[in-house]
């Protein structure tokens, strides 16, 4: 019979392999935060507009929503995390800025600076 | 960030830098000159990284390279290795995977981020709170699997106690003590709570370590569960927080589903099921006895204890009660180490602590630092420093019965004693930063308006005494201050704390007496010469016209006394006794020709 440990090892890489099937190898993560806070800042907005990239065809990115990091006054904030680069923060997200960050950021690489935390 | 390609980590904690990590800094950087590296290169300065006995640390990203002992001669070695020729120096590298500060790899580089340590809210941020996937991926229930495995409950109570954890619930009792008693209460049955009824106004950590991170909760009770002998665990939360509930539901039912919580936990002896209770939202059920009266379905009022709940609480059954943020401690302690955990901290206070900083300061949010932090590094390197470029005043701490601080305390160590000993709380971590606009007496006033407020009226100091002090203070700031009202104040405001049942009689007057010990001067200007330096308390202010009034004529437009006369394009003059003090030519004048004072 496995111990806890034994089985625990077990779920957490059958939980890795769906995260992985679920797209997590894809070249850009994206993490929007959505907690109270950021909701009322009007995070799901711009989730929304994320999700709507996403169904209409952007690829290559995984979406994830996230907790609250503790920034309140840059909230809404958005992540965007590429293997190999400096995970780039956006503060101050709102729906213009995050089509935008689709257009410019996850389509073209450009990372807009001005709205970094 | 222009081109950066580079951030380097660089611990700056008390121990590393005993070790030598200013000068790795100075060989760093001479490294990257000699390469001509400044431009794709930024040295980002961290506080504690916890890994205080491999210091100097440093960490390079992208990549999350951890390099540990490094000395001055190192240092050019990884500039050249690693981000010139792109290979890890094997030697120095340190390969742990500890589950504090896993943030860092995303939010690392950041000041407001870089300098704090994350125990607490370690996945906050970093996860989807809603996939179980994403906590299992990050070691989630391996410390509860670990405990079913190989320590008996006796071990976990001697972890728990080896960490000196504290509660972080506002009372500081050690955690492990806590679980001692409650083990060995006599009792057939015993209950696990946690207490997330998190009452103060201004707080929202445990609403942000539920909503980003609610396994952890789970996972830390299941653990106490085992480790007294208990089946059952409740987590009573305020019905306020209606997305921290979804998302601890839905943990809770994805748990169920995976065996990490229900019966035979993981094939093992042990069951363990949480369920939810809400509370209503008073302040006062947060207290432990009124919040276990208001699970019976009695009114949520507290009683005097001994006993304690851990002998007598919930159905008179032995029950362990603890905070949010006490409970996300656990998983950390039982995988790192009890050891691990009591060498962040001061002597007394362990751990981290989670502040919810707010007020005036440019950067507002939740800071999470170890114990013995300075006020000053949370305001000023954390905080960033004043907002709007004002001056600082105070810094009131633990809520609104914690104490308000002036400038000479700010080197003042956040732990449970350093606070208390200047006269203020830890509380459950509220930190609200004042300046010079504030005015002390009505900041007073403020808070005493909550806590009397929410007394539960049944013992008379603070029901009684609360209210009084009220007057007094609503007096002061009327200008109806009377000689003899400051030692009133101190007399009431002592009485309560002495005589009061639980902690929110006990604590109300801190802030009043705190701001009489620290700004005397500004009640004495009240009451004495009928004046508030900071221009705050409306019936103080002599509202002026001065000379560079244009006679445009708006003030006296929008005064609703008609008390502002004068002729087109002459000053203007407002007649004092029809004035009420209302501010609003003053803040329709365009010319700034009206002054208060
Ligand atoms: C008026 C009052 C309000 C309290 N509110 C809370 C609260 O909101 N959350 C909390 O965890 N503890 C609160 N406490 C402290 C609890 O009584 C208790 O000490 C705590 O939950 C124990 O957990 P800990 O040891 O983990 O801190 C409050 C105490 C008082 C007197
Ligand atoms: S101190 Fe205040 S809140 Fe506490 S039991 Fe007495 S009256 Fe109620």
């Amino acid at each position: 019979m496995l111990t806890p440990l034994e089985i625990i090892k077990k779920k957490r890489a059958e939980a890795v392999s769906r995260i992985i099937s679920k797209g997590y190898l894809s070249t850009k993560r994206v993490y929007v935060g959505m907690a109270t806070c950021e909701i009322a800042a009007g995070s799901k907005e711009v989730m929304d507009v994320f999700t709507e990239a996403v169904s209409k065809g952007l690829t290559d990115v995984y979406l994830s929503q996230k907790g609250c990091a503790g920034r309140c006054n840059l909230e809404p904030t958005v992540e965007v995390v590429e293997e190999g680069k400096i995970p780039v923060k956006y503060g101050k997200v709102n729906k213009e800025r995050a089509l935008e960050i689709v257009d410019r950021h996850l389509k073209n690489g450009q990372v807009i600076k001005e709205w970094l935390i | 960030m222009p081109n950066t390609e580079y951030i380097i980590t660089l611990c700056d904690g008390p121990s590393c830098i005993h070790k030598g990590s200013r000068t790795v800094k100075d060989a760093l950087e001479e490294a990257i000159a000699k390469h001509n590296m400044q431009d794709k290169v930024k040295i980002h300065l961290s506080g504690c990284l916890g890994m205080c006995s491999k210091g100097p640390i440093v960490i390079v990203n992208p990549g999350y390279t951890i390099y540990g002992s490094v000395t001055e001669a190192d240092a050019a070695e990884i500039i050249e290795q690693h981000l010139i020729n792109g290979k890890y120096v094997t030697r120095l590298v340190v390969d742990e995977d500890h589950l504090y500060n896993r943030f860092f790899r995303i939010f690392g580089d950041n000041d407001f981020f870089g300098k704090q340590m994350r125990i607490t809210l370690r996945n906050c941020g970093i996860i989807d709170p809603e996939n179980i996937d994403d906590y299992l991926s990050l070691r989630g229930y391996e410390a509860l699997a670990k405990v079913l495995t190989e320590l008996t409950p006796k071990d976990v109570i001697d972890e728990v106690k080896t960490s000196g954890l504290r509660g972080r619930g506002g009372g500081g009792f050690p955690t492990g003590v806590k679980w001692d008693f409650t083990a060995n209460a006599p009792g057939d049955e015993r209950y696990v709570i946690c207490n997330a009824d998190e009452g103060d106004p201004g707080a929202f950590m445990d609403r942000s370590a539920i909503e980003g991170d609610p396994h952890t909760i789970l996972e830390g009770m299941a653990i106490a569960g085992y480790a007294i002998g208990s089946t059952k665990g409740i987590v009573y939360i305020r019905a306020e927080y209606p997305l921290a509930i979804k998302r601890l539901e839905k943990a809770i039912e994805d748990a169920s589903k995976n065996n990490l919580l229900g019966d035979n936990i993981l094939g093992s002896e042990f069951s363990f099921d949480i369920e939810i209770r809400l509370g209503a939202g008073a302040f006062v059920c947060g207290e432990e006895t009124a919040l276990i009266h208001s699970i019976e379905g009695s009114r949520g009022m507290p009683r005097p204890r001994p006993p304690y709940p851990s002998v007598k609480g919930l159905f008179g059954k032995p029950t362990l009660i603890n905070n949010v943020e006490t409970w996300a401690n656990i998983p950390v302690i039982i995988l790192d180490g009890g050891k691990w955990f009591s060498s962040i901290g001061t002597e007394t206070s362990k751990g981290t602590k989670v502040f919810a900083v707010a007020g005036m300061v440019k950067n507002t949010g939740l800071v999470e630092v170890p114990m013995g932090t300075t006020l000053r590094n949370i305001v000023y390197d954390i905080g960033g420093g004043i907002e709007g470029g004002g001056k600082f005043k105070a810094i009131q701490t633990g809520g609104p019965s914690g104490g308000c601080l002036p400038e000479e305390y700010l080197d003042t160590k956040v732990d449970y004693e350093s606070l208390a000993a200047v006269g203020s709380i830890m509380g459950s971590g509220g930190m609200i930063v004042i300046d010079e606009h504030s005015c002390m007496v009505d900041v007073a006033k403020f808070f005493l308006e909550f806590t009397q407020d929410e007394s539960c009226g049944k013992c008379t100091p603070c029901r009684e005494g609360t209210k009084r002090m009220l007057e007094i203070l609503t007096r002061i700031t009327q200008g109806k201050g009377k000689p003899g009202d400051i030692e009133k104040l101190e007399r009431l405001g002592t009485m309560a704390q002495r005589s009061s049942l639980c902690g929110l009689g006990q604590s109300a007057p801190n802030p009043v007496l705190s701001t009489i010990k620290n700004f005397r001067q500004e009640y004495e200007d009240h009451i004495f010469n009928k004046k508030c330096v900071a221009g705050v308390c409306g019936a103080l202010l002599t509202y002026t016209i001065i000379e560079k009034c244009v006679g445009c004529g708006a003030c006296k437009r929008v005064c609703p006394t008609n008390a502002i006369s004068g002729t087109r394009k002459q000053l203007h003059t407002i007649d004092q006794d029809a004035c009420i003090k209302c501010g609003q030519c003053y803040d329709t004048c365009k010319f700034e020709a009206i002054t208060k004072a």
